[in-house]
């Protein structure tokens, strides 16, 4: 395989002036994302940091973020991103983890008391401008060695970072290459902060490939009308995002083939894809493909893949997630670690190219959740899953919000499957209340509407359960209805069940 | 008109804060983010039946409570 970084170099050195990056119409060439990597890493290599610690990069999403990575990874170290809005403790609690050879901080970084040099970005500026003597391929990093550290978003508890070897992340790319029917020098959407690893699908396959990155930073996305006016002017091809910020432009009227006639795919990955968001894009962008892809951080960005189509669409009221890229495989555990029987449900486990090697720093959760497999790095995932009749990988949630109430198991993601497909209802998230014996004594829906509107709140949780009977067991009927406007989303814009839990056991 | 903006500002950011401020900035301070936001209008459409399309929203002219019912009053 070759090395990741020589691919980007080389199409540098063939089209120094093909554009790499499009931040809101401000542009940067391959040749200075060669010319600018390059000199960071002559700096690096020439300093007396310590070899193979990690660096801290802290920043937004601009041109000199990715080039900071480059540099890095060319003097053979591992970044580790840290997005701008991050919290002053988070910032913290992650420097005392990954013990970082230095950070650099190309927006203020929050004062944490830390004793490891600081580079600041004018002086990284300073340092890209000049022409020192550049790497030998040889000092980059390569096989097993870190590329990047990716610190989960975890809200309650420590983030654990987890650390991702230049092969895990060349097989990725590949992958990408041979089974999404990407373009050569595609231009994609760049839209999530490259602290959540949703931004390495679009990064190294574009760049790898000659393509573009048409970055919409947090900033633009926020404000409805500068994206809205922004969008068309990007011409995007490939599109990357959750399937959240794809809800968001979908209440644009805009935001279809007419408008973006260049769109020719969906790419989502970091949360589930319901069936009525991809409903709607197949309406509205008919030529374009769409595809659901799933996969942890542990096992870079993604695994499995699969389109759907509209047959997929009538065919399932879930969606699949797929399968699996042909260097790695998924193997279905039971509740005693052994091969859950065919066509059982079972801990969806990563075995294979792409795995991990584990968490810096961190060998007791290391231990917990990876372990080896026929010879191979092999993850368990916590998410539960079956294989169904056509082999397409089934996602059936998260493990540990699975609970028992009066001796039943219960989903709690299944509730939500149901109480989303009511007539009535946007979005909900259920969880459970526990007693003072730690057992769960009632299951509590915190309920989004369609309409916000209602007479009588008692009425309304009359007309939903009278229509939950229908597809829901009467054991997972929720005991309370809370309706709210919003549910609260995690820094990765998924549902923060936790803190829903935290709030009603308080 | 005022009660009605501020009881769908307090319900969506969960505080009372925006009553009490009313030249608090929403998005500074967290108080509201882009979900919250679209529900914001959703809320705006529903209970004082002004509808705002998604894409001439200009986050600008909507960040204080003081702004946002300056906004509703003049579009009522």
């Amino acid at each position: 395989m070759e090395n990741i970084i020589s691919r980007i170099d080389r199409i540098a050195t063939e089209n120094p002036d093909r554009i790499a990056y499009d931040y809101l119409g401000r542009t940067n060439t391959y040749g200075e994302l060669k010319e600018k990597s390059d000199a960071l890493a002559a700096y690096l290599k020439a300093s007396n940091l310590p070899e193979k610690a990690p660096l801290i990069v802290f920043g937004g999403q601009d041109f000199q973020m990715i080039a900071t990575f480059l540099g890095i990874v060319k003097s053979g170290r591992a970044y580790i991103p840290v997005d701008v809005h991050s919290s002053e403790d988070r910032v913290k609690v992650i420097e005392e983890i990954a013990k970082p050879a230095a950070c650099i901080a190309l927006s203020e970084l929050p004062e944490t008391g830390r004793e490891v040099p600081v580079i600041s970005r004018e002086r990284l500026d300073e340092i890209m401008a000049e022409e020192g003597k550049p790497v030998s391929e040889e000092d980059y990093v390569k096989g097993d060695d870190d590329f990047y550290v990716i610190f989960t978003s975890g809200t309650t508890g420590k983030p654990k970072g987890v650390r991702i070897a230049h092969d895990d992340l060349a097989s990725f790319v590949d992958w990408m290459d041979r089974d999404f029917g990407l373009e050569k020098e595609q231009t994609a959407l760049s839209q999530a902060p490259y602290s959540f690893d949703l931004s390495v699908m679009d990064l190294y396959p574009t760049l790898t490939n000659g393509g573009k990155l048409e970055v919409l930073p947090k900033e633009t996305t926020d404000n409805f009308k500068q994206l809205f006016s922004r969008l068309p002017e990007m011409k995007v091809n490939t599109w990357v995002s959750t399937p959240s910020f794809a809800d968001i432009c979908l209440l644009s009227k805009e935001f279809d083939e007419k408008h973006l006639p260049d769109l020719k795919r969906f790419m989502f990955c970091g949360e589930e894809l319901t069936h009525q968001t991809a409903q709607r894009l197949r309406e509205r962008f008919p030529n374009a493909q769409v595809f659901n892809t799933y996969g942890p951080t542990e096992a870079t960005v993604a695994v499995t893949q699969t389109e759907i189509t509209d047959e997929v669409l009538e065919n399932y009221q879930r969606l699949p997630i797929g399968v699996c890229k042909e260097d790695a495989k998924i193997i279905l555990l039971d509740e005693n670690g052994n091969e859950a029987e065919a066509g059982k449900a079972g801990e969806i486990t990563i075995v294979g190219a792409g795995v991990s090697k584990g968490y810096l720093n961190n060998p007791e959760k290391t231990n917990q959740a990876f372990f080896e497999y026929e010879g191979k790095r092999a993850y368990r995932t916590g998410d539960l899953g079956r294989f169904d009749s056509n082999g397409q990988l089934m996602y059936m949630g998260r493990l540990d919000f699975q609970v028992k109430l009066h001796g039943y198991r219960i989903e709690l993601e299944d509730v939500d499957q149901c109480l989303s497909h009511v007539s009535l209802v946007e979005r909900a998230a259920t969880v459970p209340r526990y007693d003072g014996n730690h057992k769960v004594s009632q299951l509590i829906a915190y309920v989004v509407l369609k309409n916000a509107e209602f007479e009588n709140e008692f009425k309304m949780t009359q007309a939903i359960k009278e229509e939950l009977k229908e597809t829901m067991m009467p054991y997972m009927m929720p005991q309370r209805f809370v309706y709210v406007e919003t549910l609260p989303l995690t820094q990765n814009g998924k549902v923060d069940r936790k803190s829903l839990i935290k709030e009603v056991n308080r | 008109m005022k009660d009605t903006v501020l009881g769908i500002l307090e319900d969506l950011t969960g505080s009372d804060e925006v009553s009490k401020d009313l030249d608090v900035n929403l998005f500074e301070t967290g108080l509201l983010d882009s979900m919250a936001t679209v529900q914001l209008l959703l809320e705006l459409q529903a209970q004082c039946g002004i509808d705002v399309p998604v894409s001439e929203f200009e986050r600008s002219e909507w960040d204080t409570p003081n702004k946002i019912i300056a906004k509703v009053e003049s579009m009522q």
